[in-house]
């Protein structure tokens, strides 16, 4: 409104390209307004609810366990590659029979400082780390997030979501939900602003009489970082196979087809 | 004259403001009125240096440079070495040293190989099918996600595809053998600093 006073007062005492500029202006203004009121039309008549939903993945921390083709291959590459070697300069010495012996102390030292050092398991025997709500569990495998939300009446194991409030964009919705469900000492990184998943399903009569037809969620793919999910939450960590025997199988068949298989 | 332009400043601002709730004093010039502050400092009186002492002070800054350009120019035909060109001759005379390989493979070992690289290839296809497999079904999965958006809103879709630099510079530390231990210290290595430094370096 007093925007268009502005325009009405300047416009007549005002020169042509002045004029010119404000009607393009006023064009860009109205056809912004115009989309606005379009999108609100267009939730309205669809009836859906809008969902953003995020996969937040923990990637795997060590390296999985060769396969035995992998395990044969590598032998032989490194066999390989000892044999087309030159011997090098400390062979040499040690060739030479004059200080032989010092040589050798100097490399069982060494293979004991290797031998003392302790390196981290691979595969922790500590029965907390391997509680499904632990992040070191499982330190070979892409983990997924499920918490435990209810749906409608009944509690159900799946990746956070929540419904979009008016006015946001599909990734503020995601990052909301990250922070109100996980807490604030967890570090998650997104992988785009474009949704990578898709699910709907339709709500019961009882329901869909009172306007809405169902829920559309759109899944976001994000890793995690840093930081912990406050314990109070209840949430669980699982790898691909666990996920197969804890979703509704619908909802598991969206989910696999952008989560990379082990 | 300064008491007469305050006046027409302040008739000025009151026609600006006239139904304003701002009381000004400034109307008439027998009003009182506040001085500006004043945020100066006087002036340091500037020192005066003998003409001597600069003239003393340039001439050894001058010798200073002309003696550090003497010094580089007795340097100038002294290329600096490099350690990697200067061995190579000498490795090239020595053709002595050996493979550790000293005895030809066996046929049967050169087989096994064969057949191990062969079985290698295989592997390899089979995992590069899977994968791109694997990438298709993002690609569609992101698809159809886009296309529900769109036929959902139109502003929704378009500010999630928008380009967002956020992303861009991206990094990742990859899995490891061994996971890191828990509140682990690790030593600075020894070293002995071997490096040279030349003349006019």
């Amino acid at each position: 409104m007093m925007f268009k006073r502005i325009l009405t007062l300047r416009t007549p005492n005002s020169l042509s390209f002045l004029t010119t500029s404000i009607s393009s202006t006023s064009k860009v203004i109205s056809r912004t307004l115009s989309e606005q009121i379009k999108q609100d039309i267009d939730i309205d008549i669809e009836k859906w609810d809008l969902l953003s939903a995020v996969c937040l993945e923990r990637h795997p921390v060590i390296t999985k366990s060769m396969p035995d083709i992998e395990t044969r291959f590598h032998n032989m590459l490194q066999q390989m590659e000892f044999e087309n070697s030159t011997i090098s300069d400390f062979e040499m010495q040690k060739q030479n029979n004059k200080n032989r012996k010092t040589i050798q102390d100097f490399e069982d030292s060494w293979k004991e400082e290797f031998t003392n050092f302790k390196f981290a398991e691979r595969i922790s025997e500590n029965e907390e780390d391997n509680a499904v709500m632990s992040l070191r569990r499982k330190l070979d495998k892409n983990l997924v997030l499920l918490v435990e939300q209810k749906i409608g009446d009944s509690n159900f194991w799946i990746p956070p979501q929540s419904i979009r409030k008016h006015r946001e964009t599909m990734i503020q919705t995601a990052h909301r939900t990250v922070q109100e469900l996980c807490g604030n000492n967890i570090k998650v990184k997104f992988y785009g602003n474009a949704p990578i998943g898709f699910y709907q399903y339709k709500y019961p009569k009882n329901l869909q009489e009172r306007g809405q037809n169902g829920a559309k969620i759109f899944y976001f793919l994000a890793k995690y970082v840093s930081g912990d999910i406050s314990p109070d939450i209840k949430h669980c960590w699982l790898d691909r196979e666990e996920l197969k025997k804890n979703l509704h199988p619908d909802l598991h068949k969206s989910l696999v087809k952008f989560l990379l298989p082990d | 004259m300064i008491g007469v332009l305050n006046l027409a400043n302040a008739v000025f601002r009151a026609s600006l403001i006239s139904s304003s709730r701002n009381i000004s004093t400034y109307i008439h010039p027998l009003y009182f009125r506040a001085t500006e502050v004043l945020l100066g400092e006087p002036l340091k009186k500037k020192k005066r240096l003998d003409p001597a002492i600069v003239r003393a002070r340039e001439e050894r800054k001058r010798k200073k440079l002309q003696k550090r350009i003497r010094q580089l120019e007795k340097h100038a035909n002294h290329m600096k070495p490099i350690f990697e060109i200067d061995t190579l001759p000498e490795l090239l005379q020595n053709e002595k040293r050996t493979c550790h390989l000293s005895v030809p493979l066996s046929e049967k070992e050169i087989e096994r190989r064969k057949s191990l690289e062969k079985e290698w290839c295989k592997y390899k296809h089979s995992q590069w099918t899977k994968d791109l497999h694997v990438i298709k079904s993002i690609i569609k999965s992101q698809e159809i996600a886009l296309k529900e958006l769109k036929a959902v809103s139109k502003q929704l879709y378009k500010k999630a595809v928008e380009f967002d630099d956020l992303y861009m510079p991206y990094s990742v530390t990859g899995p490891v053998y061994t996971p890191s231990i828990k509140n682990y210290d690790s030593p600075d290595g020894e070293y002995i600093e071997t490096t040279v430094k030349y003349i006019g370096e």
